[in-house]
């Protein structure tokens, strides 16, 4: 069950001018995390932003000894902007945590998984692929950027997972390929490995692709979606996909961790 | 100084004047984990229609200065699967249940509220005439206050619970809709609803929700809620009215009862604060012990205006 509760900003760690990671205080939040779950943060009191923004928590971990949680955050509006600019010791208020995680519990240690992240979606990755290695599961991860600055976080996935594991994609070649990040999964996959499951975050047209992908190959996915959200908590019906059943389902608390196979990618 | 915050509302009398609007409290069941249901004074759930409603497509929602809009397009589970599946925890929890119906034509609305019957769960019914999100129905009945009365008579003649007519925002009159829907035999009012906005997304030259228009919600909305509560109030003077409009502290419910509601209904606030509507509660009898306020329908309708001047040309 999600609570809401006043966590303290630890620190804020600038990797440029539009990504940072904000590290707040684990609060009770932090043991009951799972990889792929959100939180929905208020950034100040002010009218704007007003309602509070989805964050996934990227990672449970620890700043000079204190239990935290990481948010890895591309500025994008004012809510994101407002974000950065918080003083260490600030406190925020933060509900979480939220939605479905991504499924790993059916995972065996002879199974291997692929991670697919496209920009600022690796940050619910990051906790996966630590989950994953603490798991002893063999993950790969394909990550692409429209150029090396957007790829972030490189560190800690070859740590998790093995440099080895790790490939890149940028628009611009300043990284890894260039090309597309779905481009090195396709390559991956004409190899002949075989994914038990392949989990992704990133924009629409990664997922789009992606989706396509699997059903091709037949492979199950898991999809950490985004949408705008008011509540974060199922309640104002505001962050609804179309589903191939005809409904609509609302992100936040169907997903955001969502199979592309039920997704109606036509109507979306 | 004990402060009674025990409100008279009609044939209802609600423990406090703090309830919930409908849209921003789900099915109240999602809030159980964050406040004490009971607690509060009522809490009216998302409106209600005979069959499920799957709502519009998206984007729904987007936040403006301010506030929000939103076009969900009442999507919600019917009001079968409210009444099996929702209202017998919503019971068991001592929740007081407004339910909010709707539908496409004068036959929809008064279907929801026979299948509601006399079911005492509910306490009361509160008809959403006011919905700007949906292409039939909604606000046809709110904008005409003879298409209004016709309605509010109908459903009149199917429900003995308490009938509160939810009123919208977006008329020339909002006195003369508040008379129609009062004399067609509405016991109670609700206002208001949203008011009809636009936002554009200037690189697409799109309109950011997809239904083009949606609902504004939040403080932005304030001075125009209590300004129609206040004519309604002056107009009908006995008529139980549940405000709500951007109410985020406790000062703007004291505003909106010293304009003339006897209670108010918290609406968007819910999606920032999920704890917000009860510690209101406790925050109104704090705010009527430190201002002398014994009873906390002594605020209703206290508003001292000064007389309006003639022209005075130069
Ligand atoms: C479950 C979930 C997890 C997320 N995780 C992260 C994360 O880890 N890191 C991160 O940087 N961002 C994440 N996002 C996206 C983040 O919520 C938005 O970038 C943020 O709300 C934008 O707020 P803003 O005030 O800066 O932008 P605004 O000024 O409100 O809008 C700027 C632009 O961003 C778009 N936008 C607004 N809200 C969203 C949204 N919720 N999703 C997508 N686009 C949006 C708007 O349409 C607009 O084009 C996540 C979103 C969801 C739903
Ligand atoms: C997302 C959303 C959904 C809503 N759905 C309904 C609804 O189903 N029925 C209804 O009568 N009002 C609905 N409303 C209107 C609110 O109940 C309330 O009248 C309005 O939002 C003004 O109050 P606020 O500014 O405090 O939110 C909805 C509002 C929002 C923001
Ligand atoms: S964000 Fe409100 S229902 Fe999902």
């Amino acid at each position: 069950m999600a609570v809401n509760e006043s966590l303290r900003v630890l620190r804020t760690i600038h990797y440029d001018e539009h990504h940072y990671s904000l590290f707040v205080s684990a609060g009770t939040i932090g043991p009951k995390t799972k990889p792929g779950h959100f939180a929905m943060i208020q950034a100040g009191e002010g009218f704007r932003p007003y309602l509070r923004r989805a964050f996934s928590i990227a990672d449970v971990t620890k700043v000079a000894g204190v239990p935290a949680l990481e948010f890895v955050v591309k500025i994008v509006g004012v809510g994101t902007a407002a974000l950065a600019r918080f003083a260490e010791g600030t406190p925020l208020p933060v509900l979480g945590p939220l939605g479905v995680p991504f499924p790993i519990d059916d995972l065996l240690p002879s199974d291997r998984v692929a991670l697919v992240a496209g920009g600022i979606g690796l940050a619910p990755l990051v906790l996966l692929a630590r989950t994953l290695a603490a798991r002893g599961i063999a993950a790969d991860l394909f990550y692409g950027g429209r150029n090396e600055n957007d790829v972030l976080k490189r560190a800690d996935f070859e740590r998790f997972l093995g440099p080895h594991r790790c490939r890149y994609a940028t628009d611009d070649g300043s990284l890894g390929r260039r090309g597309r990040v779905t481009e090195l999964f396709t390559n991956a996959l004409a190899g002949g490995v075989r994914y038990r499951r392949v989990y992704a975050c990133g924009p629409v047209a990664m997922f789009r692709a992606l989706a396509e992908l699997l059903a091709e190959a037949k492979l199950e996915g898991s999809f950490a979606m985004e949408s705008e959200m008011a509540c974060g908590f199922g309640v104002c019906l505001g962050c609804v996909v179309p589903m191939v059943d005809g409904r609509f389902a609302t992100i936040c608390k169907e997903g955001p961790c969502v199979s592309p196979a039920q997704i109606d990618w036509a109507r979306l | 100084m004990t402060v009674d915050l025990s409100t008279a509302f009609g044939r209802l009398r609600l423990k406090n004047p703090i309830g919930t609007a409908s849209g921003t409290f789900g099915y109240g069941l999602e809030f159980a984990h964050y406040l004490d249901l009971a607690a509060l004074g009522a809490i009216s759930v998302k409106g209600l229609s005979f069959r499920p409603c799957h709502g519009n497509p998206p984007p729904r929602i987007c936040e403006t200065d301010a506030g929000m809009l939103n076009a969900i397009g009442l999507q919600n589970v019917g009001v079968d699967a409210f009444l099996a599946e929702k209202l017998p925890e919503l019971a068991r929890l001592g929740a007081t249940v407004i339910a909010n119906v709707w539908g496409d034509t004068e036959d929809d609305y008064v279907a929801v509220v026979e299948r509601i019957g006399s079911d005492r769960r509910v306490a009361a019914i509160e008809v959403n005439v006011s919905c700007p999100n949906v292409v039939k129905g909604g606000m046809i009945f709110g904008n005409n206050p003879e298409a209004l009365a016709a309605l509010v008579k109908r459903i009149r003649a199917a429900t003995g619970h308490p009938l509160v007519v939810k009123l919208s925002p977006n008329v020339t009159d909002i006195v003369a809709c508040a008379h129609a829907a009062v004399d067609a035999g509405a016991d109670a009012l609700s206002l208001i609803n949203t008011l009809v906005g636009l936002a554009i997304d200037l690189e697409r030259r799109e309109p950011k929700i997809g239904f083009t228009t949606g609902g504004l919600s939040g403080p932005a909305i304030r001075p125009v809620a209590l300004r129609m509560v206040w004519e309604v109030r002056k107009a009908i003077p006995k008529i139980p009215i549940f405000g709500m409009g951007g109410i985020e502290t406790v000062e703007h419910v004291v505003e909106f009862l010293i304009a003339g509601a006897n209670a108010v209904q918290i609406g968007t606030a819910n999606f920032r604060d999920p704890s917000l509507a009860s510690r209101l509660v406790g925050e109104l009898a704090a705010w009527c012990e430190d201002h002398g306020v014994a009873r906390v329908s002594d605020l209703v309708d206290t508003l001292r205006t000064r007389p309006r001047p003639d022209h005075e040309f130069a």
